[in-house]
């Protein structure tokens, strides 16, 4: 095991490196990340024997790792923001027709505005499109929740694509240092692709993905269902078996101090990072406060959740994303639908959108009024907690005419 | 943990350097830095930034530094262009500054840090690299305050640009590191 110095780009390729993915698309122009550059110049080198494709759109490049995936290879692209939006429709192809592609996710702002910055609204946009989705909160994290998300994806009794989702340049472009597994312990772990399922073959052509009737679609939902239901258990057990081969634990959701905390932050990403900086803070000042890091977001995490959050009165949850029109940010919504039965008060916060800090202040900020409301002080909270003063009178354009 | 913040102007190196110093820290110090860097719409000669904080222990914090305990200026003219180099600075800590003339040095003297340390590290970038690309040399310079040895700073300078160019970047570093003054 050595060490590097590795962006969350660069942690993203190593992984995909060491699963030695076998076909690439990928379409490289902003907003993709220099994952697929890297990638290239790999392939180029000779270092990843691989078939890289470069295509004309995002939406052909997740068609191409598709179909390729469908003929029984390893196949891999990368995206971000709005080149994310631009395959939302082929990401139902991939997840319903069952190819497992690990595709991170560099999470950035879908425009307009334009914004090429950190927020997890392209992600969350795509939640339900039959996809896991699991969220990191450092360089290491994208390098061993990829090298996990393959083995869980192209498992069996999932057989359902993953994203990997980094935060834009809090992790995409923040050098951290990074132990990187060797080669022959991670052919151990993940190994050859091996096809589960049909495959298609230039010898004997078929049509694959054709009109379904109402008389089977429901069912195949259901299969898709079923494998979500079945993944969690799946990371779970895999999880446990990267903690002992590689020495390093992983959670579906992670309490931090939470056992005997009096509130709870729910929060996903590289802020995580920060709360868990901001709880080991606040509590040598006597306040007890504790995280709820959800790694895994889709499936959503009922048992592990609810676990974490047994019994406390009062929680926050961070939504790096605006939810708009809903009744809070989705990650709010899932937390709230979770302990509908539960005596609890499950406080909505938004905040580091297209690139905005979360900063060790604001989440200070949150912990104090969640204690504040814990006490009977308060009655209201910050919804938008990084929001400027003044927000409807930002700036006005000047017509000439 | 020691946060740290590097200003200079786009084409200057400023993220080489952030990249390289926590190289230094992490793969030759046995210690751990993250970068965050400040990335913008980025264009030759505009003011960039970039974040570090180091520590004995991974680092959990990935947020940007407010509160820098050392501030390193690659590009003296920064201040001005409306980028105030001090804020956030508290009564223990450090700038390193890219000058050797003293009248740069007493401008940035109304500041208030407790110490600065400056070297022309434009100058002897053209001497060692022969561009005025001040990065490698200013790397140096920081190793200056004891914050971290030459000898890691050049092992990954030379890691970094490679055998070649990194020979001449970790000259650059090794002169500014031994001519560095302290005012």
């Amino acid at each position: 095991m050595v060490f590097k110095m590795l962006d969350g780009n660069e942690a993203a390729v190593e992984a995909m490196k060491l699963a030695r993915v076998q076909v690439i698309s990928a379409y490289p122009i902003t907003p993709q990340s220099s994952i697929s550059e890297k990638l290239s110049d790999l392939v180029a080198a000779g270092e990843l024997k691989a078939e890289y494709v470069r295509v004309e759109s995002e939406h052909t490049a997740l068609s191409v790792a598709t179909t390729a995936g469908l003929t029984g290879v390893r196949a891999a692209t990368a995206t971000a923001s709005n080149g994310l939006a631009l395959m939302h429709e082929i990401l139902s192809m991939t997840s319903g027709n069952r190819v497992p592609i690990v595709m991170p996710v560099v999470n950035r702002g879908v425009a307009a505005p334009w914004t090429l910055w950190c927020e997890h609204g392209d992600a969350m946009a795509q939640r339900d499109m039959g996809w896991l989705q699991f969220y990191c909160q450092n360089v290491q994290e994208v390098l061993d929740l990829t090298l996990l998300a393959y083995r869980v994806a192209e498992d069996e009794r999932v057989l359902t694509p993953a994203m990997v989702c980094l935060d834009g340049f809090f992790l995409s472009h923040s050098m951290q240092k990074t132990q990187v597994p060797e080669q022959r312990l991670v052919d151990d772990f993940i190994g050859p692709y091996i096809r589960k399922n049909t495959y298609i073959d230039p010898d004997d052509p078929m049509f694959c993905c054709d009109l379904t009737g109402s008389d089977e679609f429901t069912e195949m939902r259901y299969q898709q269902k079923y494998a979500m239901d079945n993944s969690i258990d799946v990371i779970e057990e895999i999880e446990n078996e990267f903690e002992i081969r590689f020495g390093r634990k992983l959670h579906i959701v992670e309490g931090y101090k939470t056992e005997d905390a009096d509130v709870v932050l729910v929060a996903l990403g590289s802020m995580c990072g920060t709360a868990k900086y901001v709880v080991d803070k606040m509590r040598q000042e006597g306040k007890k406060v504790g995280l709820a890091k959800v790694t895994v977001f889709r499936p959503f995490p009922v048992k592990q959740l609810k676990e974490v959050l047994k019994g406390k009165k009062v929680i926050g949850v961070f939504d790096r994303s605006a939810g708009l029109g809903g009744q809070g940010g989705p990650v709010w919504s899932e937390t709230s639908a979770l302990m509908m039965n539960e005596n609890c008060d499950i406080r909505n916060y938004v905040g580091g959108l297209g690139g905005r800090d979360v900063t060790i202040d604001n989440i200070e900020k949150i912990y104090n009024e969640l204690l504040e409301i814990k006490e009977g002080k308060r009655t209201v909270h910050t919804e938008w907690i990084d929001l400027k003063e003044n927000p409807m009178e930002l700036r006005q354009v000047t017509k000439n005419v | 943990m020691i946060s740290i913040k590097f200003y200079g102007l786009g084409g200057q190196g400023v993220v080489t350097a952030g990249k390289i110093f926590s190289e230094a820290i992490s793969l030759y110090e046995d210690k751990y830095a993250i970068t965050v860097p400040a990335y913008g719409h980025e264009r030759r000669g505009a003011p960039v930034n970039t974040s570090i904080i180091v520590d004995e222990k991974p680092v959990l914090i990935n947020s940007f530094v407010y509160h820098p305990d050392i501030v390193l200026v690659m590009d003296s003219t920064i201040i001005d262009k409306d980028i105030d180099i001090s804020q956030g600075i508290h009564e223990n800590s450090i700038l390193v500054l890219n000058t050797e003339d003293v009248n740069v040095v007493n401008t940035y003297k109304k500041y208030n840090f407790k110490e600065i340390y400056y070297v022309d590290g434009t100058q002897i970038a053209l001497n060692n690299i022969g561009r005025g690309i001040p990065n490698g040399s200013m790397l140096g310079a920081i190793a200056g305050t004891g914050l971290l040895t030459i000898e890691s700073i050049e092992k990954a300078i030379i890691e970094s640009f490679g055998e070649k160019a990194g020979e001449k970047n970790a000259k650059a570093a090794r002169e500014a590191f031994e001519r560095v003054k302290k005012m």
